[in-house]
């Protein structure tokens, strides 16, 4: 190959998929999938490849080698790769409770439990309720003279608990397990039953009003927050080529309160998250994003860090082998702090304790984000329940803004984030986010027409 | 594929096989400069099969995979009761949508036009971040079942991109447009994205309170995706649809019109027939605000005690591909083009917005035609853009505060969340805005 460095991904993919809506179980499916990518630099150029059958791996190889030369030609700053130490090693995964040991009987006869018991619910419409377990044995090769294998797993059972009343259709999602243990996704009934309660509640609900108010977010949207308003635009390769937003950004800037502590842990392999080794050949390591209030760190790729001039954080993380990796955050944490709910409610005059992610999107340092449900705070008393909230802000104020920290730090129990990086949509279940509840002085909340 | 399907037919009542093989190139360039050249080569195949009336699935790379069969067997054991047949062998209608000069694109080919938009957009605005992309695909899809069908497409895409952060902001101005043949002009768009572009030099806060807001093209799928939720055949089975029994009701207004055109001839989104093999037409779904049709899959048929209107696809919100489980959906959305310029409705709107995206669309409960999303897009007051909006969150249901609305003489095809529209600007009296200054 005519390249200065180049690497392979080779991995076989294993699911299962188990879906029902409503009392119809509308598929139960089994995959098995395998394909590698390829990425070359040559002169400072860059190219990726993909290929599904082993047998043209040599060809795409050649192909993307040739086109990373191309790439050199036009370009003025040259792209290069830190350091990093060659690799060869294993990193198996072994749970205790293994996904994979379980028959399809099995795991089928436990989503449809947990189905029924929605649906047997008064005022439930419908419900989705699924299955998802995926599996990746991956090998990876390149030219430095890394080889390594290791595998990813990930069991959940999720979904949607869809209830009708009063001309009003409300939805409320649940997640259980986001781990490599089949035990964290067995005998939540109760957690199920709560659920199902507060989305019949929800139905008698009002609608938030739209404005400007302080907020309590629950350890759940407080984790999505800090994923989507501040976790991205962590993720180095977001910032190459966008000069404006990289000074923005300089280390050591100051971005919230003594009190605000933000790291992202890969190595907290219990949690969605979790794994060693990333899909650039770099060991998963803890690294400090925001350290008593100001920037102390930043998730890189190789190509990245030298850019940046900063360490390696083990972030370059690929779906599958349709792509290629790209900066990801792996447990993304606002970690404790020491106060309680209680005071975080009773300072607020005329506000809102919004709960339960509901998926978030971020452009920049603009974010937008939902709640499933959430409370009126009057006169700092908790008050009504209110549904369709949705908020909006400016990462920069918004981190200003966070005044109070909780000291009950829990993470969500089903990962996922979409995120393009300059290439189609990759929808990540392997994301982790943990906080505890927060205090956000004023964020924009746009509640229903 | 014949073979795979003649093994399948000794152990299943019936099987269905989907075999997708995607060629693309890619070519990204950031802030100027080229970034990477992206090549793939990928196969994919799902097998549905009906064993005892259940149905089950089993996916992997290549249709000469014999456990395939075994794996969707397996599946079909603890499988659902499938309800319905796969299709049966069809006449499929013609449509054009392969060219030869697209299949032929090289990637020295796609950097030519990149470089050209790059010289284009840095003569007038070399102090931005230009992110120029260009994407050209070959993609051959056969869909076979033991009832007969036999379905097999070969379409092209050529396709650009490009745009730029805001400087001092967090969002951005960008603008892509496809084709089943090579692009060559780009000039309206690029002229689009400058003016565009020149309107963010200023931020400006609407007030809080309900205003005119005029969705472009861009930001169309906030009425279009709701809409597609509540006319699934599915939500309508389950009436969890809000429009469940409206048919030959009014449900919008009478200014907006609703098709699905499977058919155009040069357009990437046209397809013969959907992912179940089911043949597809042009259909209305909306006449002038009246609800005339839904869109039906194999399933949703099943349920609704209807045929399939050929709009079975392996596509939801943030993703399609063969390993996505079927979903009805439209083949290629568009909204009727009305008789009033752009411009004109611009300059009407005393104090208004000028929406061309939003964000956290999917926090929203659109299934009910509820949006509420942060507002990327432009300030009005008296007819003039004076600046880009700022942390503003723009709210609304479509079957409540579409009944007003109007539509552009200009219309164009733009990719949105869940695949391509077709649409002009719509114009809405009233929407619920939540600005900073509120």
């Amino acid at each position: 190959m005519d390249a200065d460095y180049a690497d392979v991904r080779y991995e076989d993919n294993q699911k299962t998929a188990i879906r029902y809506e409503g009392p119809d179980l509308r598929q139960i499916a089994t995959y098995s999938t395998s394909g590698g990518h390829v990425r070359a630099y040559a002169r400072g150029g860059k190219a990726l490849g993909s290929f599904s059958h082993l047998e043209d791996g040599e060809e795409i190889a050649r192909q993307t080698s040739a086109a990373a030369g191309q790439a050199a030609q036009r370009r003025d700053r040259k792209l290069r790769l830190a350091e990093a130490p060659a690799l060869t090693d294993e990193f198996p995964v072994e749970p205790e409770h293994d996904p994979r040991t379980v028959s399809l009987a099995d795991k089928h006869a436990l989503v449809e439990h947990y189905n029924r018991m929605i649906l047997k619910a008064p005022g439930v419409a419908t419900t989705i309720c699924e299955y998802d377990e995926f599996s990746s044995r991956r090998v990876f090769v390149n030219t430095e003279g890394t080889a390594i294998a290791y595998d990813l797993l990930i069991v959940n059972i999720a979904g949607l608990i869809v209830v009708r009343g009063g001309g009003v259709v409300q939805q409320v999602r649940f997640a259980f397990g986001g781990s490599d243990e089949f035990g964290r996704v067995l005998d939540r009934d109760d957690d199920l039953q709560d659920r199902i309660a507060t989305a019949c509640r929800l139905l008698t609900a009002q609608p938030a009003r739209a404005g400007v108010f302080p907020v309590v977010l629950d350890p759940d949207e407080a984790g999505v927050f800090i994923h989507e308003a501040f976790g991205h635009l962590s993720e180095a390769d977001g910032l190459q080529g966008n000069p404006s937003f990289r000074e923005k950004l300089a280390l050591d800037r100051e971005l919230g309160r003594e009190i605000l502590n933000v790291s992202d842990d890969p190595s907290l392999l219990g949690q969605p998250g979790g794994y060693m080794v990333d899909d650039e050949g770099v060991l998963g390591v803890k690294t400090s994003l925001i350290r008593h209030g100001r920037l102390s760190g930043r998730l890189h790729s190789r190509e990245t860090a030298a850019e940046f001039g900063e360490p390696l954080s083990g972030n370059m993380r690929a779906v599958d082998h349709q792509f290629t990796p790209i900066v990801r955050m792996s447990n993304i944490l606002i970690e404790s702090g020491d106060s309680t709910f209680d005071d975080m409610v009773a300072s607020i005059e005329d506000g809102y304790y919004l709960v339960g992610a509901r998926g978030g999107q971020t452009s920049g340092d603009q974010f937008s984000f939902g709640a499933q449900w959430g409370y009126r705070i009057e006169g700092g008393r908790l008050g009504p329940m209110v549904r369709d909230i949705n908020m909006s802000g400016e990462l920069f104020s918004t981190l200003q803004a966070i005044s109070m920290i909780g000291d009950d730090v829990t993470f969500g129990e089903r990962g996922g984030c979409g995120k393009g990086g300059g290439g189609p949509m990759q929808l990540n279940r392997k994301s982790g986010k943990g906080a505890p509840h927060i205090k956000i002085d004023h964020v924009t909340v746009g509640g229903a027409s | 594929m014949n073979r795979l399907l003649a093994e399948a037919r000794k152990i299943a009542d019936q099987a269905e096989l989907y075999w997708e093989r995607v060629k693309t190139i890619d070519v990204l360039y950031r802030d100027y400069n080229l970034d990477r050249v992206s090549l793939t080569d990928l196969s994919s195949v799902s097998l549905r099969a009906i064993v005892d009336g259940r149905l089950g699935v089993s996916f992997g790379v290549s249709p000469n995979r014999q456990e395939l069969v075994r794996e969707a067997a397996a599946a079909a054991a603890h499988g659902g009761s499938a309800g319905f047949d796969f299709a049966p062998s069809a006449d499929y209608p013609q449509v054009r949508n392969a060219s030869d000069a697209t299949d032929g694109q090289t990637a020295a080919e796609l950097i030519d036009v990149c470089e050209r938009i790059k010289e284009r957009v840095q003569r007038e605005r070399p102090d931005i971040s230009l992110m120029i992309s260009a994407h050209t695909q070959v993609r051959t899809l056969d869909v076979g079942t033991t009832c007969g069908a036999e379905a097999s497409h070969r379409a092209t895409a050529s396709s650009v991109g490009f745009g730029a952060p805001i400087k001092g902001a967090g969002t951005g101005i960008y603008k892509s447009a496809s084709s089943v043949d090579p692009i060559h002009d780009l000039e309206p768009l690029i002229e689009e994205f400058l003016e565009w572009y020149g309107w963010t030099e200023e931020a400006s806060a609407p007030r809080t309170g309900r205003m005119p807001v005029l969705l472009a093209p861009e930001a169309a799928f906030l009425f279009a995706l709701p809409l597609c939720a509540g006319i699934s055949g599915a939500a309508v089975a389950r009436k969890t649809s809000p429009i469940f029994d409206r048919v030959d009701e009014p449900i919008i207004g009478d200014g907006l019109t609703v098709r699905d055109e499977p058919l155009r001839d040069g357009d990437p989104a046209s397809r013969p027939f959907d992912d179940e093999g089911v043949p597809c037409s042009p259909r209305c779904l909306v006449e002038r605000g009246v609800l005339r049709g839904l869109l039906v899959d194999q399933y949703a048929g099943a349920k609704l005690g209807a045929a399939s209107t050929g709009n079975g696809y392996k596509r939801e919100l943030f993703r399609s591909g063969t390993e996505v489980p079927i979903h009805t959906w439209p083949t290629h959305l568009t909204i009727d083009a009305g008789t009033r310029s752009f411009r004109d409705m611009l300059t009407e709107m005393e104090e208004g917005i000028l929406l061309i995206g939003g964000m956290g669309f999917h926090s929203g409960n659109y299934p009910q035609g509820q949006f509420a999303v942060q507002g990327i897009g432009f300030h009005v007051v008296r007819g003039r853009v004076v600046g880009r909006l700022e942390r503003t969150m723009v709210a609304g249901n479509i079957y409540q505060d579409f009944l007003d609305a109007d539509v552009s003489e200009e219309r164009r095809e733009v990719d949105s969340l869940g695949g391509p529209i077709l649409t002009p600007y719509l114009r809405v009296d009233g929407l619920q805005v939540a600005g900073a200054s509120a």
